[in-house]
């Protein structure tokens, strides 16, 4: 469905993409995960046809986006903000919406019947956007993204702001979507949103994928068998510490006083730990121990947490 | 596609009755306060109050005082003043202008050998136009009454109106030109910042990405705040009709050009300033300025004809300049149709230009 090959694009010095490869099955939901700046709206836009590449390529369903207009027809693009017109109704959004997606004129009230009853809005159409709950806005949102029947998604962070009800609400729609052949490609900070929802992740770190695939086996090529531990001292280690700590492979989460590493062996391994950590004049506050987990993988792939 | 931003537009006036008032009420409010003023400054309704102090108190200088009483550019107050009265009246305000008639030593008709003349014209010249009508007057009821002394005719001056049968109407077209097309550009660039909305919200980035193009977006804009404008000055010019009686019904073909004409260019140079600024709060700040600007030397907010030459000359930069000068061909000059070739196709002119840059600069915002 989504095609994307050694996409490269510069901002002046800045590497945006440094050949980016990515490739969506229809049916299937990818989630590109990613710091502030790591690329992920830059390969958005790219995708969307808003910003040219400096080189490879980027193709929907065979199609160049580039280079064949007509090729725009095949996503649907739902931002980041709610990007409605308050002003207007659920219905009305979706009507002009819908004109603007190339809906011909004739099947508008259609589609958008079809799609508010999809949204579950039908008995909110005619209440004005500003007067409905930030879940509803939010499958408004989505809902004005797929008017035209696109065969690829677009979704920038679909959940931001919306309570949990709401959330499962709208991953339970987007699973809808992908039950009706639906590729889509959304970006998140949410990484349980990313386990949870989609078939595969991509993480997106300086431009570069540095790992796709399904959730698990990712977790499975970073962390084996072990299990992910996080250890947190009292003070800001010093040399003797800082020693111990990269010869037991821990490494510092990203601005906090938590590092963590992998943890081959069980309760034995973490109690001589301790003891090692507090010879190289370490006073351990905190031991953890879990299973390890996407946030686990990004954190040992690009050395920074996404959440606290 | 252009129909659907078209549709955006208007449900968004529609639903906001603040909006909705200040498009076609406050305009119309404005005009008739304007209008009031402007034709009672500066046109045949400008009638200055008059003190007078007779000291000769003889036949000829009560002669003097009936037919200045008669004159219908001057309003005489009644009372019976002394010259100190005079000065102390103009100088408060309370007459715009004063007159003290002095005892000549000789008869009226030897006026030319006396060392001192028999009036004296009490001015102030912040209400110079009083002087100048009161000092035209006195030297018309005086060769008056030296014609009627000498010749027994009567008046010596006739007034002949080249200005058209609605000449009494001049001054009252001319402000509703004028407060026309103020309103146009203030509504326009009212209208053209919701671009930064659509923008701040994604509805922008929702539009670029699917078929639609910046394109579609502007040419919605542009073809609402025409039709709007349009609207807007009809309600002013409806009201100069009703209230004032200016002939409206007579010229509608040329007004309809004209206006459609003058709406198209204040929604081009607005859509035009806008999207040459990166946020809503330059663009509207800028336009607003922009807009007084023009107006000032445009001719909305002072006649033209009363402007320095200098500055007339500058005017016809403006959109408002050439609105205007269709306006006033229409409802004061009386031309011929053809007059309004120079001026409506400067209009719009600067309306495809103005929508051409704007179709422009908007795809720069997309990608800001």
């Amino acid at each position: 469905m989504l095609s994307v090959a050694g996409a490269t694009r510069r901002f002046g010095s800045k590497v945006a993409l440094a050949g980016v490869d990515l490739a969506i099955k229809a049916g299937e939901i990818f989630a590109l995960i990613g710091h502030n700046g790591a690329g992920k709206t830059t390969l958005v836009r790219a995708i969307s046809g808003r910003i040219r590449l400096d080189s490879g390529s980027i193709r929907i369903l065979g199609r160049d986006v580039h280079a064949d207009a007509s090729a725009r027809s095949l996503f649907g693009l739902v931002p980041q903000s709610i990007a409605l017109y308050d002003h207007l109704t659920a219905r009305e959004n979706l009507d002009v919406l819908g004109r603007l997606s190339g809906v011909p004129a004739r099947d508008i009230p259609t589609v958008v019947d079809q799609a508010l009853k999809l949204m579950a809005l039908t008995e909110r159409a005619d209440d004005r956007t500003a007067d409905l709950s930030g879940g509803m806005q939010r499958r408004l949102n989505i809902a004005a993204g797929i008017l035209h029947h696109p065969r690829l998604l677009l979704l920038d962070e679909p959940t931001v702001g919306v309570d949990l009800m709401a959330r499962e609400g709208i991953h339970d729609l987007l699973r809808e979507l992908r039950r009706d052949g639906l590729a889509i490609l959304l970006t998140t900070h949410d990484l349980d949103q990313a386990e949870e929802l989609a078939d595969r992740v991509g993480i997106i770190s300086n431009g570069r994928i540095l790992a796709e695939g399904e959730a698990e086996s990712l977790v499975r090529s970073v962390f084996g068998e072990a299990k992910e531990l996080i250890m947190t001292f009292a003070r800001e280690p010093e040399a003797r510490g800082l020693e111990f700590l990269e010869h037991a492979g821990l490494t510092r989460v990203e601005g906090g006083a938590a590092w963590t590493g992998r943890l081959n062996g069980g309760f034995a391994e973490v109690s001589e730990l301790g003891g090692q950590a507090a010879q190289a004049g370490l006073t351990v506050d905190e031991v953890r121990v879990r299973e390890p987990g996407l946030r686990g993988v990004f954190f040992h792939l690009t050395g920074g947490d996404l959440q606290p | 596609m252009s129909r659907a931003i078209f549709h955006v537009m208007l449900l968004r006036l529609l639903r906001d009755r603040g909006a909705l008032a200040m498009s076609f009420v406050v305009p119309a409010v404005f005009f008739l306060i304007f209008a009031s003023i402007f034709a009672a400054t500066s046109g045949e309704n400008f009638r200055p109050r008059l003190a007078l102090a007779d000291e000769a108190n003889s036949e000829w200088s009560r002669r003097v005082t009936a037919l200045l009483r008669d004159s219908s550019d001057l309003v005489l107050m009644e009372e019976v003043l002394s010259d100190q009265d005079v000065r102390r009246l103009v100088r408060r305000g309370t007459a715009d202008v004063g007159l003290v008639i002095r005892a000549p030593d000789q008869p009226v008709d030897g006026i030319t050998a006396e060392p001192r003349a028999p009036f004296t014209v009490v001015s102030d010249p912040s209400r110079g136009v009083a002087t100048g009508v009161l000092t035209g007057q006195v030297q018309r009821a005086y060769a008056r009454m030296s014609m009627e002394t000498v010749t027994g005719r009567g008046p010596l001056v006739e007034e002949e109106n080249v200005a058209g049968e609605s000449a009494g109407l001049n001054n009252i077209a001319y402000s509703a030109g004028a407060v026309a097309v103020l309103f146009l550009l203030l509504s326009a660039v009212h209208g053209a910042v919701t671009l930064f909305e659509e923008r701040e919200t994604g509805v922008l980035e929702r539009i670029v990405t699917g078929p639609g193009t910046t394109v579609v977006l502007v040419n919605g804009k542009f073809l609402y705040l025409v039709v709007q404008g349009f609207v807007q000055v009809w309600v002013i010019f409806l009201v100069a009709w009703v209230v004032h009686g200016v002939d409206v019904p007579g010229h509608w073909l040329q007004w309809t050009v004209t206006t459609l004409a003058a709406a198209g260019a204040a929604a081009g140079l607005a859509l035009a300033i806008t999207t040459a600024f990166t946020t809503r709060q330059q663009a509207q700040t800028f336009a607003n300025i922009a807009v007084l600007i023009l107006s000032a030397l445009g001719g909305s907010m002072v006649p033209r004809f009363l402007m320095p030459r200098v500055l007339q000359e500058v005017g016809w930069v403006t959109p408002n300049a050439w609105a205007l000068e269709a306006y006033t061909s229409i409802f004061w000059r009386d031309e011929a149709t053809t007059a309004l070739l120079l001026p409506v196709g400067l209009l719009v002119a600067a309306a495809i230009l103005g929508l051409a840059v704007a179709q422009r600069l908007t795809r720069r915002l997309v990608s800001l």
